[in-house]
């Protein structure tokens, strides 16, 4: 395996779980997590037998891993780097939530290589964060990103969310300004999205809450990805946006090129070039499996040389580096222009696609439909 | 002889026919309380649940009247409803007399009108019986003085009953037994023998309904068909009494089953004369009439792989209905179906419930459409009953299309939006005359084809209910039928294409556009969804192009997950039919071709 890989850590536990999240997660308690430590540690060290390639990008995501207290971030750091083959100049990638952000904590996270800081501020406007069921105030996030900046890591993301429903408040401006006044070297932006079983979802379905429509949807991200642009942000893929190269997410980025990637903790996929896996989603699974020394995968599998192509092309085109046809021949045997010339056409004609030598690559409508483009891809 | 009476009953649906029926079943012992169930007569579960009867049936019952005498009672049950007209007049035929069944809340409506004069072409000795007198709304007098005034019967010969309760039902058999006739005929005369009705079992085939009119009729007989033309001995005959009692013989006057060994209804013809092969009568009984459909609409399966099941379906339902057409039509947009033909929009509703229950079928229906005639311009007459076959309207010389006489009877304060609703439905004339205390009898001219689209409903809805309605078929008259197109993305869609009044074009299709945009999924363009005639536009609306289609996240590395929900997506898409480069989900012709009626 040429690529080198990522560590992905599961942090899940909240303090409250937000009414549109449907990420594993567990409220969170003291005795929980330091249960939680000693089961990771137990996992990392099944699989420190059989993983080999060198990893290069550590993170760690939630639930909310900034609830960890220093001493235990620094544990799990120790362990991870004592345990699994992390080379010594890794990325290291941490979400955070602005309550969480101090000094103490900061130091912590600087002293274990973290270079990689992203805030769940979602908005900075208090009526927004009100909606959707976060606990700090728009001024508790100002502070917070003003306070991170100031802590030395190469990028420090925010996290915005957009798309609420209709007549719930969207307010942006306010989220604009502070990103354009703090120059944030980072944006993740997510449109709100109603995951099947959160209470969002069954507001919506009794009719409580109004999904924008298709069109609104669409003139809202473009028009946020000018008004971003402004702000020096480009975006390299559907929801993220960096001020340069160096800014962008290094792990994230292996998703979307399917380097391998391991994953530890609840509900934590991994990739290895071959199989993906992933991991049991429910605590008591998760800790039933470990205590029996058993890893707590829930699934393997073995894709065929037809779905990692599929793979290929549904990832590729999220990002603005796009698909590379070449590759796609070389890899698949597959030459999209002639196995889907229809589709090949059609995305070309209508501008959502340009063709840059070999590379397909979606312009920011074909990033808005690129899921519909990689369907008729597939 | 004397001791037979041969009747049937006759009511506007909802009246207690069926009830009625049962009582009498019940007070003549033609059934253990064991065997007894609602609506005996009632053999198909879609009659049962809907409250209605679709076949003819009947029954023999032994009655010991006041006078001591034991009598052999006829009960032919009818269809009330217009759809199936042709069969309760061939019931008619079989009897002397018939109850006039009145619900005295209701009161006289149109088809308890259209029964009585259908029994007076017949003939028949009538008795009034006002039924539900039990119920709270009951107006004895005012529905005395309806079936004087409306129906033109005395009105205090009616008998009073309520079926449900059983009051009165001993009075309804004494009136059978005082006031009707005794049937009339030669038992040694050759047989002549009409056939009401026929029903398939089976084990046994074809059992036929049969009054004997002259002679008699027994087993090994050889019995000639003389509208069919062809021979059959006669395996058994019997009476019905709710099981089929064998008996050596049918005598003139009697009523009873016959079966020769016959494979299917079409094989033989209903309302035909028997007599014996051997010693034949010269006279065929009137009564035969085909029943021809009039109403015409494409079936196409949902799932395509459910066409041979569905040409097996048809078949069977065929060989008990021989009104029943079907033959194969195909669809560029929906795939292989049939072309079928109804006796009218219940027979068609009928058919496609009976369908979907006893075959599990579930069904694309095309727009219904009754029988156009064609004048070419050189002359030829084409029948058209399906928009696919409608000629270029260069080579049409005229198009007429069939009317009917419509009878709705309303409550007089609903007079003025009845009119309106028959003037919408392009009624050619209309007059109205006034029935007994507060009621109107509405008689308008219209065409057939506009009965078909939501007139039911409508004239439910705005009398609250209390509209009945009734038809017969008039004439051809001369009319501006116009075929209109539906276009997706500039191409024709071939199931939604209709034969409209041309007045009625361009609101038509543009409720079939509106209803498209609202059911085709937004793509990756804009779709134009046109209605035309010819080369004209006369109707358009627009589904704008998807802008947005893509998750939101994608990390934390759940990729399968992802994968797999966009092939699922694409599996979805391939199902779909793709007309002018748009993919059609089966739902948007579904969601186009419902009626109003299932909308709500």
């Amino acid at each position: 395996m040429a690529a080198r890989a990522g560590l992905y850590v599961h942090i899940p536990f909240c303090s409250a779980i937000c009414p549109y999240c449907d990420f594993a997660v567990v409220r969170d308690s003291p005795s929980g997590r330091s249960q939680y430590l000693s089961l990771i540690e137990r996992e990392v060290s099944l699989l420190a037998a059989s993983w080999e390639t060198e990893i290069e990008t550590v993170y760690f995501g939630g639930g909310t891993p900034s609830a960890l207290s220093p001493a235990q971030f620094a544990t799990l750091a120790t362990m991870l780097r004592e345990r699994l083959p992390i080379a010594p100049d890794a990325r290291w990638h941490l979400e955070a939530n602005p309550e969480d952000i101090e000094e103490q904590r900061i130091a912590a996270w600087r002293a274990e290589d973290v270079t990689f800081l992203s805030l769940g501020m979602q908005s900075f406007s208090d009526s927004k964060l009100k909606f959707l069921g976060r606990r700090h105030r728009g001024e508790d996030a100002q502070k917070a990103l003003a306070c991170a900046q100031a802590g030395g890591f190469e990028t420090v993301s925010v996290d915005l969310i957009f798309g609420l429903p209709q007549n719930r408040g969207e307010d942006l401006d306010l989220s604009l300004e502070v990103v354009d006044q703090h120059e944030v070297d980072h944006v993740s932006l997510y449109q709100l999205t109603f995951h099947e079983g959160t209470p969002f979802d069954q507001r919506r379905q009794s009719g409580g809450l109004v999904e924008l429509d298709n069109d609104r949807q669409a003139d809202l991200y473009l028009e946020l990805l000018e008004q971003l642009g402004r702000c020096g942000l480009t975006p390299y893929e559907v929801s993220n946006l960096a001020r340069s190269q160096q800014h962008q997410s290094r792990h994230n980025r292996k998703y979307w090129r399917r380097d391998p990637y391991l994953g530890v903790g609840l509900g934590a996929h991994s990739f290895d070039g071959q199989r993906r896996w992933w991991n049991v989603r429910d605590w008591k699974g998760y800790v039933a499996r470990l205590e029996d020394g058993q890893l707590p995968q829930e699934e393997i599998e073995t894709l065929t040389s037809e779905e990692a192509r599929q793979e290929t092309i549904m990832l590729a085109l999220r990002t603005t580096a796009g698909l590379d046809l070449d590759q796609l021949k070389r890899d698949f045997g597959f030459d999209l222009a002639a196995q889907r010339p229809r589709a090949y056409e059609q995305w070309r004609q209508s501008g959502h696609l340009i063709q840059d030598g070999v590379i397909l690559r979606p312009q920011l409508h074909g990033l808005l439909v690129a899921d519909a483009i990689a369907r008729d891809f597939f | 002889m004397d001791h037979i009476r041969n009747f049937c009953i006759i009511a506007h649906i909802d009246h207690g026919k069926s009830t009625l029926a049962d009582r009498l079943i019940q007070a003549c012992d033609g059934v253990t309380d064991r065997k007894f169930r609602d609506q005996l007569l009632d053999s198909m579960d879609i009659e049962r649940e809907r409250g209605i009867t679709i076949k003819s049936n009947t029954v023999t019952l032994s009655y010991t009247a006041k006078n001591g005498k034991v009598y052999e009672l006829n009960l032919i049950d009818t269809p009330g409803h217009v759809d199936f007209s042709h069969e309760v007049r061939r019931s008619l035929m079989s009897c002397e007399g018939a109850l006039i069944l009145v619900d005295a809340a209701q009161g006289v409506e149109a088809q308890t009108v259209a029964n009585r004069y259908l029994a007076l072409e017949y003939d028949l000795e009538l008795i009034p019986v006002i039924n539900k007198i039990d119920l709270p709304a009951a107006d004895i007098e005012r529905a005395q003085e309806e079936i004087e005034s409306d129906l033109g019967l005395e009105p205090f010969d009616a008998v009073l009953c309520s079926a449900k309760k059983g009051i009165g039902i001993s009075d309804v058999l004494e009136a059978v037994v005082e006031k009707l006739p005794a049937p009339k005929g030669d038992p040694e005369a050759p047989l002549q023998a009409f056939i009401f009705d026929a029903q398939y079992d089976a084990y046994r085939g074809v059992i036929l309904l049969v009054r004997v009119v002259h002679g008699h009729i027994r087993a090994k007989q050889r019995i000639h068909f003389m509208n069919s033309g062809v021979d059959y001995g006669v395996e058994e005959v019997g009476r019905k009494k709710l099981e089929h009692e064998e008996c050596d013989i049918l005598d003139a006057g009697e009523v009873g089953y016959v079966i020769a060994g016959i494979k299917a209804i079409r094989d033989i013809s209903i309302g035909d004369t028997i007599t014996d092969a051997d010693f034949p009568t010269t006279e065929c009984l009137p009564g035969y009439t085909e029943a021809k459909p009039v109403v015409f609409s494409s079936f196409y399966p949902m799932a395509r792989d459910d066409y041979e099941d569905l040409t097996k379906a048809l078949e069977k339902l065929s060989v008990n209905d021989a009104s029943l057409t079907f033959e194969k039509d195909t669809s560029a947009a929906l795939g292989f179906g049939f072309r079928c033909g109804f006796l009218g929009l219940l027979h068609l509703d009928v058919i496609q419930e009976r369908l979907f229950r006893e075959f599990g079928m579930s069904l694309l229906l095309t727009a219904p459409s009754v029988v156009y005639k064609v004048t070419m311009v050189n002359g030829d007459v084409l029948s058209v009953d399906n928009p696919s076959y409608f000629p270029d309207p260069g080579s049409i010389e005229e198009v007429s299309e069939p009317y009917i006489m419509a009878a709705i009877i309303i409550p007089e304060e609903f007079l003025g939006v009845v009119m309106e609703l028959c003037r919408d439905h392009r009624a050619a004339e209309t007059n109205f005359q006034y029935l007994s205390t507060g009621r109107v009898e509405v008689r308008s001219e219209m065409p057939l084809g506009e009965v078909l689209f939501e007139f039911y409903d409508r004239l439910k809805n705005i009398t609250r209910g209390y509209g009945s309605f009734d038809y017969e078929m008039l004439d051809y008259r001369r009319s501006e039928i116009v075929k209109v197109d539906i276009l997706v993305n500039r191409e024709t869609v071939d199931a939604l294409a209709q034969l409209v009044h041309r007045d009625k074009a361009r609101p038509r299709a543009l409720r079939y556009c509106e209803r498209l945009a609202d059911a085709i999924p937004r793509q990756n363009f804009k779709i134009p969804i046109q209605g035309a005639i010819g080369g004209t536009i006369i109707a358009r609306t627009t589904i704008n192009a998807f802008r947005k289609d893509v998750t939101a996240k994608c990390y934390g590395g759940d990729i399968t997950r992802k994968r797999k929900l966009l092939e699922k997506q694409k599996a979805g898409k391939k199902k779909m039919k793709t007309i002018g480069s748009v993919d059609i989900p089966q739902e948007a012709f579904l969601a186009v071709l419902k009626t109003d009626k299932d909308r709500s």
